[in-house]
């Protein structure tokens, strides 16, 4: 046997799977409104990730890790090379507008009463995506080397050193000593670029599985009429793709009118630099600000860990069946009244931080 | 009911957009200024160009034994397709141009007691470690554990570069410009000049001392045959050596430092100036990209960090100084 006809031989199996894949899925059907103009948000988040990836992939080419040197590799990167503030920009929005999709998501299961059995599980890997997403933007923070993204992550690190017992172990785990330097730098972006990325990508998968297998949340009717159907290749991925497309063209335009900010360089020495809080974590910089000293764990761990245990625990605290909004009132207040809490909150953080910034 | 959840949907996304898009204000307070695009560049300080635009007052301060000078320095900047303007007006209570000219005193020559005004902007070329945040003390006062005698404008590394515009009432504003020169680290120390990290931008330019080898009198007169270009002021090109010296009468004045007539990158900042009611008025101006390795390229999408010194009749020390500036392009 030639060694061509050898290889051969070993790409049929696969070459066989594959296809045998593919026409599986050519068959899968789900129903009609998976995808569709008033049902996004989901695929949207996919869409975003994407994005996501692609343009932090390629940001990584150029970037170069140590402190100085980050930021004029971020710097070259968006200014140096063809449609290197476009990419950048794309990143920077995407991120801003997946937790404002992921936010929207999650209200629309929680209104239509998604997170009911059976599927509990899809809800929950859903809430785990808020674990994970805040984790990317917090060590994406530090990378360009910017005075804001060092100057918030100080600030970041003394919040997480104020949890008790564990508090200060995360912040040596994540500094690697007591200065914020090369080793912070390197720790938070091997988290950013690779266990994060890989974490995430097993979410989604848990997600889509979940979702596969429990099905997607149907309309709150009671009519037992039949869900129209749609073949998910090609109509619902094509769906997806022209949300992709459109979505990655209307950020390219954003970003290529409005480039991603690049604020001035880190300068550790530089200590009367007072970061502002940026918009998703407003609520939260309050709630620390609320709660001072020793009682600083209620804001920083405590309310919005628990909050996040509530919405986890959600379908084993509220398990009728029953998923029309008006019969669920008691779910609707409380939800209602946390998503007070955090506007008010968050409009008390705007006015403090940029309407009068007394610091 | 769901025509209004998307029309609401669509807004809330847009409105994430924007607020994603908006660039926030500094969070130091370190100054902008934002440069404003115009079709049309102003022809000179009094163009209309200027007169909508709202001004920064700058403040500016003195160090050490000038703690207590303190003064502000009005600044607007706009920006052509390919040229970028300021226009930088500030208080000085006398119009100093005398840069020790001789006087004919007595039967002899006198230098007069008098220096000029100036005024420098600083900017990267490539970036200078910490001049963003502690603004031209990383350059203009280094090393700090020198005494101050020792002192030199330099940056610390040949990696760090600046562009330096200097405009000088006696030497620089007869010819229009400032004089564009660049920063590296401190040279080899023989010479006053050579000792700092200012170097001369390719090309020709700055100025010579008028006198003769014994520095007892002036070297150089106007040439009676040419009308002078910058009256009060005596150009190289202009001048001619003095042959009688018995023409001059008691109180006649001849320039001390005569500007040489500036070519190549040196000139390529040029600028109007103007003396009025106890203000001095620059308008700057350069190309956003001159093609000179020792010019900062001034990419519109980018910010830029500067620092702007007043010098009051003086020749050496600074008058006042800014803290961090940023230069940001809006169109």
């Amino acid at each position: 046997m030639t060694e061509a006809q050898s290889e051969t031989t070993e790409q049929e199996p696969l070459f066989a799977a594959a296809g045998g894949g593919l026409a599986i899925l050519l068959k899968v059907e789900v129903p009609a409104d998976a995808i569709c103009w008033h049902r996004f948000f989901g695929a949207m988040q996919l869409a975003l990730l994407c994005l996501l990836f692609l343009s932090g992939g390629l940001m990584a080419f150029a970037y170069t890790p140590v402190p100085g040197t980050a930021y004029d590799s971020v710097d070259y990167f968006q200014f140096s090379l063809p449609l290197g503030n476009v990419v950048r920009g794309l990143h920077h929005y995407a991120w801003n507008l997946l937790l404002i999709v992921m936010g929207l998501h999650l209200l629309r299961a929680l209104i239509l009463g998604a997170y009911k059995a059976p599927r509990q599980i899809v809800w929950i890997s859903g809430v785990a995506f808020f674990l994970v997403i805040p984790l990317f933007i917090i060590t994406g923070d530090l990378l360009p080397w910017d005075q804001k993204g060092y100057w918030s992550t100080q600030v970041r690190f003394s919040i997480i050193a104020s949890i008790p017992v564990v508090g200060d172990f995360l912040v040596q785990l994540f500094r690697g000593g007591s200065l914020t330097g090369i080793v912070a730098l390197t720790r938070l972006y091997v988290l950013h670029i690779l266990l994060l990325p890989c974490a995430l990508v097993l979410l989604i998968g848990l997600h889509l599985y979940f979702l596969a297998t429990r099905g997607i949340s149907g309309p709150l009717s009671d009519d037992e009429i039949p869900r129209p159907k749609a073949l998910f290749m090609p109509t619902i991925v094509n769906r997806w793709l022209a949300l992709f497309i459109l979505t990655a063209i209307g950020m390219g335009l954003v970003a290529w009118h409005w480039p991603a900010a690049l604020g001035d360089p880190a300068d550790p020495t530089d200590s009367a630099f007072i970061p502002r809080p940026e918009w998703w974590v407003l609520f939260l910089n309050q709630l620390v600000a609320i709660f001072k000293g020793p009682f600083m764990v209620l804001g920083s761990a405590i309310i919005p860990g628990g909050l996040v245990f509530l919405l986890g625990a959600l379908p084993f605290l509220d398990r009728s069946p029953e998923r029309r909004p008006s019969k669920r009132m008691g779910v609707m207040v409380a939800a209602a009244v946390v998503l007070a809490a955090v506007t008010v909150l968050s409009v008390m953080g705007y006015v403090e931080h940029f309407v009068r910034p007394e610091h | 009911m769901s025509k209004w959840l998307i029309a609401g949907i669509a807004a809330l996304l847009g409105a994430a957009m924007v607020f994603a898009a908006a660039p926030s204000p500094d969070d130091t307070g370190v100054m902008v200024i934002t440069a404003r695009h115009v079709k049309t560049p102003p022809a000179g300080i009094d163009d209309l160009a200027w007169q909508g635009l709202a001004s920064v007052q700058i403040p500016v301060a003195g160090r050490l034994e000038m703690a207590d000078v303190k003064g502000t320095v009005s600044t607007k900047a706009l920006f052509s397709d390919d040229e970028l303007y300021f226009l930088l007006s500030w208080e000085d209570p006398t119009c100093s141009t005398i840069k020790e000219s001789w006087q004919f005193e007595g039967g002899k020559w006198v230098h007069l007691k008098g220096d000029e005004d100036r005024i420098a902007l600083l900017f990267e070329i490539d970036r200078i470690n910490q001049f963003s945040s502690k603004s031209c003390t990383v350059v203009c006062h280094s090393p700090a554990d020198l005494p101050r005698s020792q002192w030199k404008l330099a940056t610390r590394s040949p990696s760090e570069k600046g562009d330096l515009w200097h405009w000088k009432a006696a030497r620089s504003a007869p010819y229009r410009h400032a004089d564009d020169g660049w920063l590296t680290v401190a040279g080899t120390p023989s010479g006053s000049y050579r000792e700092t990290g200012r170097r001369y931008d390719a090309g020709g330019g700055g100025d010579i001392k008028n006198e003769t080898p014994d520095g007892a009198r002036p070297l150089y007169m106007q040439d009676p045959a040419r009308k002078p270009s910058a009256p009060g002021f005596l150009l190289l090109e202009e001048a001619v050596p003095i042959k009688d010296y018995s023409i001059f009468e008691a109180g006649d004045v001849i320039s001390y430092r005569l500007p040489v007539k500036p070519v190549g990158s040196r000139f390529d900042v040029k600028a109007d100036s103007q003396y009025a009611d106890g203000r001095w008025t620059v308008m700057l101006h350069r190309k956003l990209n001159t093609g000179q390795e020792d010019d900062v390229v001034f990419d519109v999408r980018r910010r830029f960090s500067f620092a702007i010194a007043v010098f009051d009749d003086s020749g050496a020390d600074h008058s006042k100084a800014t803290r961090s500036l940023v230069l940001i392009f809006k169109r």
